[in-house]
């Protein structure tokens, strides 16, 4: 809402500059979004009188004007305006005087003009008389601005243009209103806070509310068919008025705060809405039909042409005002094209009406439109400001549109208001700001804001003005109180107790620092992807090999296609990331992230029914192990890079009872894939993206992720948070190598277990240390060879360890065929 | 120096160990070749000549082994300790080979790096950590009640609509339907519905909302909320934990302004802004709303089951984003989701 500080002196003489008038709003709950000047300050320009005109010796379209501006001597102006005449008082820029004048090269722009001493085709000429246009007051061009003849000659033009209402040069501030100030959307309203926080009186117009009916009553019959959408219509009815022009003072006001004047009828309807928040409505009396004005809520497929020339199908439930014919308003938001005000209008109909906020909100939704009159009835307008409004748009018509009233008004009224009354405890504002404000002050605050104060026992009685609908409880009071003593008089107490309460932290947020530290030290980027993709790409990934076995989530209104859906894995994402970096020329890539993954479920204690929410963790790589150097050459990484970082990780997490299980089968979105366990339970898998996918992306190189469940690693985890240290051991290791021969298509992963268990507790680790083919072996055959280290909390014969060993090869070779080599 | 021993077999170990002793001690060692020469004869693992007496300690009565042990060992340290000096006091030996130590070092490879996001939420969150709040989450798809309803949404708030809220399932006459969360502060009554008073929490997450993707805005970002609930909280606390995070996330000498503002679910309601020094601007710099918050709406209380004349509390809420493209000097909100390595290698 754009207040004119102008304008607002008009009900509040504050003080304040406009600088510190922004402040004090911003405090108080307006927030200042933008402040401008509006029009120039006319510095250096007069008020003059014109002695004489004479014809230029020399130019036919020009003249000789001798000016008196209130000097010893009168100055000679060259003029060219064809309405200059003697005896005219004028404004007149004098020498060394900077205007801003329309630039004539660039519509719409202006230029800065210093008035010079010169000589227009010979002549002398000391100064300029000016248009409107050439003072920033309009665009109008047509000839100079005549002023009144009483005007005093020599005045500042500011002070004669102050003095009939016009301020040359105005302040403008753009406040934010916030849904619980519908109050605030008018000039009176703003002003009525300036007055509560500078103790200044706000001065209302003085206005005469007409006796309801008299005559009025016969020129117009007002029926309300829908009282919930429509709770008071005030109609008067305005005679023989002149639709033309607006004063320059009412056109000024409203193009400072960016509205159009369009004649004098529809300007003094948009003045009053923003004088007193009111939203007005004038009509061509002689369109509506029968005398009668019927307020109703539209049938479905009703249709309205609308001021704005367009034909609007009408939402079902919205309020259509009638005459006996039809409509000629949609109500609340938009009048009609067939009742509209117009150059040949003699006759108004001021409608001011309460229309529901909710009902108007969702017609202007649904017709998609939005109008001051539909903000301000959304919002919440004054239930009791309908004839103060009309009366005082027909006394503007009496003044300026030369109208005469029809005596009375025509005051349909189903649904009167009650204004509640709230008990307001000084205790408790103290309680909830932190802050003792003086009852006295709380009662000024508050009565200035407009409320009705009575001490009853410890609390004050508050009445509630009808404009302050928002104001519902004795919290909204507060507030209220809170907004003008204000926010900088709550002082921060000088120190804080802490509760006494430990604050809580999660293993999850201990294991994730521990995968961050582990992850940025091996090389990994965490990335950050977007959940919301396209539904295909969705239906790719919903693939049991990452788990999903939910259908996908999509959203009803999507962003845009490609944004329709929730991610169930942080595969794509991922895919995309590494994608769009190798087209960037990064093809070293070793990535990470935490996400939420999405599918409908049926399991029932999901937070929200029907919906499973997992948080995910992903890593994966592509590209060269290593950067190329002086003496080494980087290899493309494979599987087992991956699988060793995250065995590494695995183990620093303390996940217990990891197993591995390998499908060498491809599935839509791998080539081969492990799938990870702790305790038996699924914690996710590590896989080679399937190179269709991997290159449908962009990705060249072969790229292989490990997703997991993270919330379950988290769960699996939990319990080996707490570290109990074991005493070191200090009896010496023994170490043994064995080399098998075994079959080519026999596993080694299954091989360590049955190390381990072959070996017992002796055995402290086993590894496998070479692999390898040779004529000698043959084809069908590998050697695998394994170190072993042997250890307990005493010193161990060779006879303890060679006895597990040979238990080690006879296992081998009853389970795996295996042959030790010598 | 001579090549053999003085001694014969026969002579006593004891007199040995003298001899040799004295042999050690004058002994010339004055080049490599010595030093090595030296060594093999005492310490040598074959033909040593300590080795050897160590292995004749067994002819020595048992009474006197340990006198002979202990003199022995005297011996070997004597030998090290001439060899070790011998060794320093030799001259260096030239360089066989010059090793060019400015090659660069091998590496594995760029280290790695923690998203900015994750890392303005981190930093927020530790702010918080230390002023005894702990972490709290929830689900990012939720229903209508957490999202809206308990947080005194009236029913036909515009936030409401269609075109701010990505709807899973659409409201109709029996609910408020399934939603993308659009905030945080359904985290609030997640927590305020299993547990009980009092309350001090923080809730970094990633909301949603139906805006079209620009530079400056997107449908996925982050906040973080936190929520106060005890008897006895105020404004003026809420104040002073706002006041000092924004010192400690932004700097001590950071200029504040603390105004009313409006929420459903706070009130009174405030926003905390920051002067954010912009040289280029005319007025030298702006405004910059970093965060919302207020005392919690009685409204909500109530809605949760507690008791607002006894307890009071605070709650508050703010963008992850728009502080960190501030601090970082970002200027396309959409380079966070992109994942560039040549952006993410900058934190």
């Amino acid at each position: 809402m754009k207040v004119s500080n102008s304008w607002l002196t008009q009900y509040v003489q504050h003080p304040l500059t406009g600088k510190e008038l922004g402040h004090a709003f911003t405090m108080s709950g307006l927030e200042l979004e933008e402040m401008k000047t509006f029009g120039t300050p006319l510095d250096g320009i007069v008020v003059g009188h014109v002695l004489s005109v004479d014809q230029h010796p020399n130019a036919d379209r020009l003249t000789l004007c001798q000016v008196d501006i209130g000097e010893a001597d009168p100055v000679q102006i060259v003029c060219g305006a064809p309405n200059v005449a003697a005896g005219q008082h004028v404004p007149v820029a004098r020498v060394g005087a900077r205007l801003l004048v329309p630039d004539k090269k660039q519509p719409g722009a202006k230029v800065e003009v210093r008035i010079r001493k010169s000589k227009l085709r010979g002549e002398v000429s000391l100064g300029m008389i000016c248009a409107e246009d050439e003072l920033g007051l309009s665009d109008d061009h047509s000839g100079i601005l005549v002023l009144d003849d009483n005007a005093a000659i020599g005045t500042p033009l500011a002070d004669y243009l102050e003095a009939r209402g016009i301020c040359a040069a105005d302040t403008v501030l753009d406040i934010a209103i916030t849904p619980n100030r519908p109050d605030a959307i008018c000039h009176i309203g703003v002003a009525r806070d300036v007055s509560a926080l500078c103790g200044v009186p706000l001065q209302r117009p003085d206005v005469r509310i007409p006796e309801t009916g008299r005559e009025a009553a016969e020129h117009v019959q007002v029926d309300i068919t829908c009282p919930d959408a429509c709770r008071r219509y005030v109609a008067l009815v305005m005679r023989n008025v002149t639709v033309a022009t607006s004063p320059l003072w009412l056109r000024r006001r409203l193009e400072a705060i960016g509205l159009r004047p369009i004649n004098n009828i529809v300007d003094i309807t948009n003045y009053v809405m923003y004088e007193c928040g009111q939203p007005l409505h004038a009509f061509d009396y002689n369109c509506i039909a029968g005398k009668r004005i019927i307020v109703r809520q539209a049938a479905s497929g009703e249709q309205v042409t609308t001021l704005d020339g367009k034909q609007r199908v009408i939402p079902e439930d919205s309020v259509l005002i009638c005459d006996a014919e039809k409509p000629v308003a949609i109500g609340g938001i938009m009048g009609g094209a067939n009742s509209e005000v117009s150059t040949k209008t003699t006759t108004v109909l001021i409608e001011s009406a309460w229309f529901d906020p909710s009902i108007t909100r969702r017609a202007a939704k649904k017709l998609g439109i939005v109008t001051d009159a539909s903000y301000r009835f959304e919002r919440g307008v004054d239930a009791k400001g309908q004839a103060w409004a009309a009366a005082r748009a027909a006394d503007l018509m009496v003044a300026l549109a030369g109208g005469t009233p029809i005596a009375g008004l025509v005051d349909c009224h189903p649904r009167p208001v009650t204004m509640p009354i709230l008990d307001l405890r000084p205790a408790r504002i103290e309680k909830i700001l932190g802050v003792r404000v003086p009852t006295s002050a709380v009662i000024r605050i508050l009565e200035a804001l407009g409320f009705g104060v009575e001490a009853s026992g410890e609390a004050l009685r508050c009445r509630v003005p009808s404009f302050r609908p928002d104001v519902e409880r004795e919290i909204d009071l507060i507030e209220e109180v809170a907004r003008i003593h204000g926010y900088d008089a709550i002082d921060k107490p000088a120190w804080t107790s802490l509760p006494n309460m430990a604050p809580q932290v999660r293993s999850q947020d201990r294991l994730r620092d521990s995968v961050d530290q582990q992850l940025v030290g091996k090389g990994y980027r965490e990335i950050v992807s977007n959940s919301l993709i396209a539904k295909q790409e969705a239906d790719r990934f919903a693939d049991p090999v990452l788990g999903v076995t939910g259908e996908i989530v999509e959203t009803l209104n999507a962003v845009s296609r490609t944004m329709t859906t929730l991610r169930p894995s942080l595969l794509p994402g991922l895919l995309r990331a590494m994608g769009f970096n190798v087209s960037h020329g990064q093809v070293a890539l070793r990535f990470y992230e935490f996400g939420h993954i999405f599918q409908r479920s049926d399991v029932v204690d999901t937070p929200v029914t029907g919906y499973e929410e997992r948080e995910s963790f992903l890593m994966a790589i592509t590209g060269p192990d290593a950067p190329t150097g002086w003496d080494r050459k980087p290899r493309d990484v494979d599987f087992f890079d991956l699988k060793g970082d995250v065995e590494s990780l695995l183990e620093v997490l303390r996940v217990p009872d990891v197993t591995m299980a390998a499908h060498n089968e491809a599935t839509p979105l791998t080539d081969y894939h492990l799938v990870i366990r702790s305790e038996g339970k699924r914690l996710g898998c590590l896989a080679r993206v399937r190179q269709a996918i991997a290159q449908a992306h962009g990705i060249r190189l072969p790229a292989y992720f490990a997703e997991f469940n993270w919330r379950l690693l988290v769960h699996q985890c939990g319990a080996h948070l707490e570290r109990r240290v074991a005493p070191v051991a200090r009896h010496p290791v023994v170490e043994r190598d064995i080399a098998v021969v075994v079959g080519n298509d026999v596993a080694v992963g299954p091989m360590l277990g049955t190390i381990r268990e072959a070996a017992g507790t002796l055995l402290r680790v086993v590894d496998v240390f070479d692999l390898y083919q040779d004529a000698r072996i043959g084809a069908a055959h590998k050697s695998v060879a394994f170190s072993l280290r042997f250890q307990a909390d005493r010193t161990l014969t060779d006879a303890e360890v060679d006895h597990r060993v040979d238990a080690i090869v006879k296992k081998l070779c009853q389970q795996y065929g295996a042959r030790l080599r010598q | 120096m001579a090549t053999e021993p003085r001694t014969s077999p026969d002579t006593p170990l004891l007199a040995v160990v003298a001899a040799l002793l004295e042999e050690v001690a004058t002994a010339s060692i004055v080049s490599e070749a010595a030093c090595e020469e030296f060594r093999v004869r005492y310490l040598g693992q074959k033909n040593g000549l300590i080795p050897k007496l160590f292995k004749r300690i067994k002819e020595v009565p048992p009474q006197n082994r340990r006198e002979v042990g202990q003199q022995l060992n005297a011996l070997r340290e004597k030998v090290r300790k001439r060899l070790e000096e011998a060794k320093g006091a030799l001259p260096a030996a030239p360089k066989q080979e010059m090793m060019d130590l400015t090659l660069p070092g091998r590496r594995a490879g760029p280290t790695g790096s923690i998203h900015p996001l994750t890392q303005a939420m981190r930093t927020i969150t530790h702010i918080f950590k230390r002023l005894s709040f702990s972490v709290a989450d929830g689900p990012e798809i939720e229903d209508d009640w957490h999202n809206f309803t308990a947080l005194n949404f009236p029913a036909d708030h515009p936030a409401r609509d269609m075109q701010d809220t990505l709807f899973i399932e659409a409201p109709d006459a029996t609910s408020g339907g399934v939603m993308l969360r659009t905030h945080t502060s359904p985290v609030q009554i997640r927590a305020m519905v299993q547990g009980k008073p009092p309350f001090r929490l923080i809730a970094p997450g990633r909301v949603y909302r139906n805006e079209t993707v620009t530079y400056k805005s997107y449908c996925v970002f982050h906040q973080v909320e936190g929520l106060v609930v005890d008897e006895g909280v105020t404004m003026a606390d809420l104040k002073q934990v706002l006041f000092t995070f924004a010192r400690a996330y932004f700097g001590e000498d950071v200029e504040l302004r603390f105004r009313p503002s409006f929420f459903p679910f706070t009130e009174p309601s405030a926003e905390l802004d920051i002067w954010w020094a912009l040289p280029d601007h005319p007025q030298g710099g702006r405004w910059m709303e970093i965060l919302g918050s207020g005392m919690v709406d009685p409204n909500v209380l109530e809605a949760v089951g507690i008791d607002s004349e006894r307890y009071t509390g605070y709650a508050f809420g703010m963008g992850v984003e728009r502080p960190a493209m501030l601090r970082y000097g970002i200027e396309d909100i959409r380079a966070f989701y992109e994942n560039d390595v040549r952006f993410l290698a900058q934190f």
